[in-house]
Formats: structure tokens, C-alpha cells, sequence
């Protein structure tokens, strides 16, 4: 606002009177982002899968920061579950599928003939769209990971933790003989987190964890997020925007180029804080699908 | 597409724009009747602003219930808070309307000076020019003729400055001291609508850009904001 008399005032003479106790502002810090305070745990490098001889995704760089939550969005098709899967090497399960290009854990290439993919799930732990527990006891489920990977000490220890860690434990502290299919499915998701944090994770993947979900129990596992980004790093693929909006410090939007020949290939669109994406968007075809008019 | 959304959004935005003429309206009312001393048109100015309020809560309304319901992002967003922040520069132009309008009355039966009339016949179209030129800019997406804004508002303030001298000048007039002086605050209420047009054009520069910024900063003003 422009005051002429402040202006004036201004020009006449220069404010020698303190109003005390108002520290000097900092510098605002607009160049310093979340993407360049944050040290990359993964560092993707013209990566892309094939399916047969369909390409599914196309040439992806970019860094994933650690100890954050980076939210993948895109429309159906895009390619956004096929790259959260290259994290953990699940992709190798399908026999068709082929990455290239490269995934850097910790600067260690991911996809190296001597790296034993069992060894990457361990580390880098996946959440499904819908609760899969097994048809066993809360407490088996939880320790299941931890028996089969021989860390069999401290085991009730680690199950505790690892409820607590994912928000849990009050709810099932006394019933965790109970069939883990008796939780609600809130529960169960929230089941699947501490199955996967029982092992010590580093990464945790979470490819739509709360779609099946009711709002109370999306806000419960949103909630954790937050909580759990203090110690892993979480990378999340998610339908919903607002979601991504709350939950993500970085979000990359994935889109579709259709080729002459018809084919659909995801492609990573724009990749950037969350606040960005979400207020000014660099690219057109983001701005059309965060607002609702593309996608 | 979201069909519903878009059309509430152009509502938004041509309500916005009906709010712009109906203060001009009121600005050229308030500004006739100073000039001829009308006191039957500034009653008129006086009642005409419930329009100018009417306008303003529903603008306000609508915006609350386009973000509960909608959840705009990106330029939506923009959009939404630019238009909530210059419907209030908006009614704040409309009131000071209403007190010159209110000041008008009030020396009515005051012996004035054409001088300084004629000092506000000038300011006050520079005024009605800025409104016109915010509220354009703002259709139009147009930075640059949003940022042209402070320009025309310092032509408005050298008005401002003018006619302060003028009526100080007045000292020797005994006669003219009461009317000088409240035309010093209708000197004010004219220069503050300059600054609220510069205030809509900044927000033009935001829904622009995503970067609000003071075009001019009054607390700053050895260096430009731009």
C-alpha cells in the first residue's frame, strides 16, 4: 500500500526510535527449498520399463529426498505405480517387464548384478492400495517379516515398536492373538505399516495406502505420515490431489504421451515442491490436472 | 472439466467487475456533487453504497463457500484470493466515497474557493482513470498496465501535496480556514483511492505471476519495490 503522507514522512526524516524487542527479520529464504536443504536417498537417472515391446514409462530423472514425503500423481496410466515399484525392485516379479536407465540407493546402484533384490525389499518396504494382512494373529503378522529374516531377538520388543510406531498399539495392545482379518480396514492398513516398519525399513512405498479407506481412517494414516517421515523416508503414489497436497513435502506429476502408433507412455511432467504444484505450477499440462480440467 | 466450477469462477469474476462499475458510479457521484455542492446528490451517493456493501458480502460469501466446496488450486486459487482481496479494495473506494460525499454536506453552506475545486475535478478523474485502468488490468491479465498504476498514482499524489498547499495557503482567509480544511481530508480520501487501485493491480500481478509484491513501499521509499 502506497501512503503519500507515509511518504512523505518517510522522505522527511529517518525512524531513529526503536520500537524494541522486534528482532531483525532473516532474509527471506525463497531459494532455499526443501529440494536443496534434503540430501537424496535415491537418485533415478533416465530410467524407463517396458512391458513386452510397450514402453510404460519414459526416461525419468530425478532425485528422491530422504527423511520426506515425495507424492506421485498423475492419471490412470501414467506410469506413476511402475516407477514407485523400481524403488524396491518389485518389477522384477513380472516377467515381461525390463527397466533401464538407473536407480542410485545411497549413491549404491539398485539394479547391479550383485545386489540381491530379497535384501532391497527389506529396506525399502511397500504399503498396497488394499490392506493384505495374513490370515494370522495381529501379533504373527507383525512378527513375520522379523522370523523370516532370522532377527528373532527382542521379538515382542520389535512387534511393540513397531504397532506403536504405526499408530497402533493402544487399539490392539490386548487382543493381538486376535485374528489380524478382525481389524477394521483402517486397522489393517495401519497393520500393514508396522508389518513393514518391524524390519527396520529405510524406505517406505506406499502406492495408493489409503484409497480403500474412510476419510477418519485416511486422516489416521495421513497423520502418520507425518510422524513417520522423522525416520523414513516415505514415497507415495496417490489419486487423490489433496491428499497429496497435505501429506507430500515434493510432489511430481506424471502424465501420458500417446505415440502415433496409439501407444501410452507415462512421462514425468514437472517435479517440485508440493506448494508449487499446488499454487503456480510451471507447466501447462500440470496446472490442467491439479485444477480439476485435464486428466 | 469441472463445468460447475469454471462457471462459478467467471461469476466470481464478472461480479468482481459489475462491483468495479457500480464504485465508479459512486466515485463520479460523490466527485459531481462536491463540485456543485449538491447535498441532495451526495444523499444519493450516501444510500447508493448499500449497493457497493450488497455487492462486497456477496462476493465474500461465495468465495467462502467456492473454497469449502471446491478446494481451487494453481490459478484457480490465485484467482479466488485476488478477487477476495480486491473486492475489499473495492468497498474500502466505495467508502470513501461515502465521506466525501458526508464532507460535502457538511460545508454546503460554506464559501469555497474554484481553485481547489478545480484541483479536485483533476485528481478525481485521475482517480476514476486508476480504477479504470486496475479494473481492465484485471480482466485482462495485464501486468503491465496493472504496474502503470503507480506511475498515475504518483500524478495523484502530487494533487494531494497541491492541494495541501493550497489550503494552508489559506491562513490569511479566515472565512475559507473551515472549508480548507475538510477539504484537506477530501484531498486524502481521493489520494487513498489511488492507492487502493494500486492494491488491485497488484493483485492483478499476482494472479499473474504467483509473486505479490508492493508496486511502491511507503515504509521503504528511497527504493522501489519494482
Amino acid at each position: 500500500m502506497t501512503g503519500e503522507d507515509e511518504m512523505e514522512i518517510a522522505q522527511a526524516e529517518q525512524p531513529t526510535v526503536r520500537l524494541g524487542g522486534v528482532e531483525a527479520a532473516q532474509p527471506a529464504e525463497s531459494e532455499t527449498t526443501v529440494a536443496t536443504l534434503a540430501r537424496p536417498i535415491f537418485e533415478v537417472s533416465k530410467l524407463s520399463v517396458d512391458y513386452g515391446t510397450h514402453r510404460a514409462l519414459a526416461d525419468v530423472t530425478m532425485d528422491i529426498n530422504e527423511k520426506s514425503v515425495t507424492a506421485f500423481i498423475g492419471p490412470s496410466g501414467c506410469g506413476k505405480s511402475t516407477f514407485i515399484r523400481c524403488f524396491n525392485r518389485m518389477n522384477d516379479l513380472i516377467p515381461s517387464a525390463h527397466v533401464s536407465g538407473r536407480v542410485d540407493y545411497h549413491g549404491q546402484d539398485l539394479y547391479a548384478p550383485a545386489v540381491e533384490p530379497v535384501e532391497v525389499r527389506k529396506l525399502v518396504g511397500m504399503v498396497f492400495q488394499k490392506p493384505n494382512p495374513f490370515p494370522k494373529s495381529i501379533y504373527d503378522n507383525v512378527a513375520f517379516g522379523p522370523r523370516v529374516l532370522r532377527m528373532k531377538d527382542g521379538l515382542d520388543d520389535r512387534v511393540e515398536q513397531a504397532l506403536r510406531s504405526a499408530a497402533l498399539w493402544d487399539e490392539v495392545k490386548d487382543r493381538l492373538k486376535t485374528n489380524a482379518l478382525s481389524l477394521s480396514g483402517g486397522q489393517q492398513q495401519r497393520l500393514c505399516i508396522a508389518r513393514c516398519l518391524a524390519v527396520e525399513p529405510d524406505v517406505i512405498l506406499m502406492d495408493e495406502p489409503a484409497s480403500a479407506l474412510d476419510p477418519i481412517s485416511t486422516s489416521a494414516i495421513e497423520d502418520l505420515m507425518h510422524q513417520l517421515k522423522t525416520d523414513y523416508t516415505i514415497v507415495i503414489v496417490t489419486h487423490n490431489m489433496q491428499q497429496a497436497a497435505r501429506v507430500a513435502d515434493m510432489t511430481a506429476f506424471f502424465s501420458v504421451d500417446v505415440g502415433e502408433d496409439g501407444q501410452r507412455t507415462g512421462v514425468l511432467v514437472e517435479y517440485a515442491e508440493t506448494q508449487k504444484i499446488f499454487t503456480t505450477p510451471s507447466d501447462s499440462r500440470t496446472e490442467g490436472y491439479v485444477t480439476g480440467r485435464f486428466g | 472439466m469441472r463445468t460447475g466450477f469454471q462457471h462459478e469462477l467467471d461469476q466470481l469474476e464478472a461480479d468482481l467487475q459489475e462491483e468495479g462499475e457500480i464504485v465508479l458510479r459512486s466515485l463520479r457521484g460523490a466527485l459531481n456533487a462536491l463540485e456543485s455542492q449538491d447535498v441532495e446528490l451526495a444523499d444519493e451517493v450516501i444510500a447508493f453504497d448499500d449497493e457497493v456493501d450488497d455487492r462486497y458480502h456477496g462476493l465474500e460469501k461465495r468465495i467462502e463457500q467456492l473454497l469449502a466446496r471446491q478446494t481451487p488450486v494453481a490459478t484457480d486459487l490465485r484467482l479466488v484470493l485476488a478477487v477476495l482481496h480486491s473486492n475489499m479494495h473495492l468497498e474500502r473506494i466505495g467508502d470513501q466515497c461515502v465521506t466525501i460525499a458526508k464532507l460535502t454536506k457538511l460545508t454546503s453552506h460554506l464559501e469555497t474557493k474554484r481553485s481547489l475545486i478545480e484541483g479536485f475535478e483533476e485528481m478525481g478523474w485521475r482517480a476514476e482513470e486508476m480504477l479504470r485502468v486496475a479494473m481492465e488490468g484485471f480482466a485482462n491479465r495485464d501486468v503491465v498496465a496493472a504496474r502503470s498504476l503507480s506511475d498515475l498514482d504518483e500524478l495523484i499524489d502530487r494533487g494531494n501535496r497541491s492541494i495541501t498547499k493550497q489550503v494552508l495557503a489559506l491562513a490569511g482567509e479566515p472565512g475559507l480556514q473551515e472549508w480548507g480544511m475538510r477539504m484537506i481530508v477530501v484531498s486524502r480520501c481521493l489520494e487513498r483511492i489511488g492507492d487502493n487501485a494500486v492494491d488491485i493491480g497488484e493483485q492483478t500481478e499476482y494472479l499473474v505471476t504467483g509473486d505479490f509484491q508492493e508496486f511502491t513501499d511507503a515504509s521503504h521509499p528511497e527504493g522501489r519495490a519494482l
